[in-house]
């Protein structure tokens, strides 16, 4: 058998990320409570398993000596010079360009989704300057319509929107709530996230980091606007914000799995700081998995070439 | 701020012609905003040709002049802004984030349960005053 042994760090890493720490992350109580550190948990998972899943063909199409310079600058978190890359022998670069192939196809669902959602938002961006007021005392603009919303167009063309009807039926303090939420959505950049998860979903879709990570950074990403709003407003505000403009609209059961739970949200909100410390769990669940890669990182280095 | 002008001044033009619900020349446009602030009467005609182009405004020959009027009616827009808001357009891409997302009536019911413990355990006065 000649297949080289510098595989098994990004097979270890695919594994690892893919699917062992996303099966932990969704179970894991922790995450709902610490939403911003779960976050980058999925984040990084994402970022870690593109990378490994575009270094695996290149390992296994490298020669035992360039790929084991490969492994070390890994490890290292050194990335190539341009000597180094315009030195590269016909086998290097097969590997090179496999690489980029691989890496290229999530990275190209995450343009096209980011591009496809700016399109929507810039035409609706356009019609809404023509048909909103901009209030200056709520700096959001006011669409008149009867049913209570309140929602926020991230990015270049960036603004908060409230219905007339969600101004009637909030009260100040609710209305400065779920503006405060939407105003950490924008300022958190949360759309990237959301696309990126989306991305991820409709290239590996049978993959657990995939199908779980679409289903709960969205929610997550809730969870930590909620908490960056609470900075600024008080539990009973933003919780009965959230009540009264989910009870405003009409319940629509057949397109109720995805979303993200307001019952989840609300409960969370209500109840603040649950016994234990959620951090340091996320912490420690996050230092396991990284022991999990030791083993395999010493196999690779004590047999070098 | 140049451009920044113009899309207010699209704004105005739309805002008229909505609330007057008849076709106008842009004379009697640039009338009206005249009576608020200076505005050239070539500036607003610009204007009124680029929504026209844009497709929120036709227009007819009237004598010499042009009469615009609205291709729809300011809450025909308005639904559609809100079909998005309401996310009720199920495959696009997550364009807007929204505060709540569509809800079933289970997590209704979850909601209303967990609002009335937390009000029950936490704080009596939102209850309806009924003491702790």
């Amino acid at each position: 058998m000649n297949v080289n042994h510098h595989v098994l760090v990004p097979l270890g890493l695919v594994v690892l990320t893919g699917f062992l720490v996303p099966w932990l992350l969704v179970r894991a109580r922790w995450a709902q409570q610490a939403p911003r550190l779960a976050l980058g948990v999925w984040a990084a998972c994402g970022a870690a398993f593109a990378a490994a899943t575009a270094l695996l063909p290149a390992q296994l199409v490298l020669s035992s000596a360039s790929s084991h310079r490969l492994a070390d600058m890994m490890f290292a978190f050194e990335l190539p010079t341009v000597e180094q890359l315009l030195g590269l022998d016909g086998r290097e670069r097969f590997a090179l360009a496999l690489s980029l192939a691989v890496l290229s196809m999530p990275a190209a669902a995450f343009v096209r989704r980011l591009a496809r959602a700016r399109r929507v938002r810039v035409r609706h961006a356009g019609v809404l300057r023509l048909v909103g007021r901009y209030d200056p005392a709520l700096r959001a603009t006011v669409l008149d319509d009867e049913r209570p919303a309140v929602y926020c167009l991230p990015g270049r063309s960036r603004r908060v929107v409230v219905s007339s009807g969600a101004v009637d039926a909030l009260t100040p303090a609710q209305l400065a709530a779920a503006l405060a939420h939407e105003r950490a959505h924008i300022a958190g950049r949360h759309h990237l996230l959301v696309a990126a998860s989306e991305a991820f979903a409709a290239v590996f879709s049978r993959l657990p980091l995939a199908r779980h990570g679409e289903g709960s950074v969205p929610l997550l990403l809730e969870m930590a606007a909620d908490d960056r709003a609470l900075r600024r407003c008080t539990r009973d505000a933003l919780a009965t914000a959230l009540y009264a403009l989910a009870s405003g609209r009409a319940p629509r059961s057949a397109f109720a799995a995805g979303g993200p739970s307001a019952a989840l949200r609300m409960r969370r909100i209500l109840t603040p700081h649950s016994a234990g410390h959620p951090v340091l769990r996320g912490l420690m669940t996050i230092a396991a998995a990284g022991l999990a890669m030791t083993p395999l990182i010493v196999a690779c280095c004590s047999f070098p070439g | 701020m140049h451009v920044r002008r113009l899309g207010e001044l699209e704004a105005e033009i739309m805002d008229r012609l909505w609330a007057w619900q008849r076709p106008a020349t842009v004379r009697e446009i640039v009338d009206d905003i005249n009576r608020g602030r200076r505005v050239a009467y070539t500036t607003v005609m610009t204007v009124a040709d680029i929504l026209h182009r844009k497709g929120w405004l036709r227009r007819e020959k009237a004598g010499r002049a042009w009469l615009y009027e609205p291709v729809r009616s300011r809450e025909e827009y308005t639904a559609g802004l809100m079909r998005d808001a309401l996310g009720d357009s199920q495959d696009r891409p997550a364009a807007l984030l929204r505060f709540v997302e569509v809800i079933s009536d289970e997590d209704m019911d979850a909601l209303d349960a967990a609002l009335r413990a937390a009000r029950g355990d936490h704080d009596p006065h939102l209850g309806g005053g009924s003491g702790a």
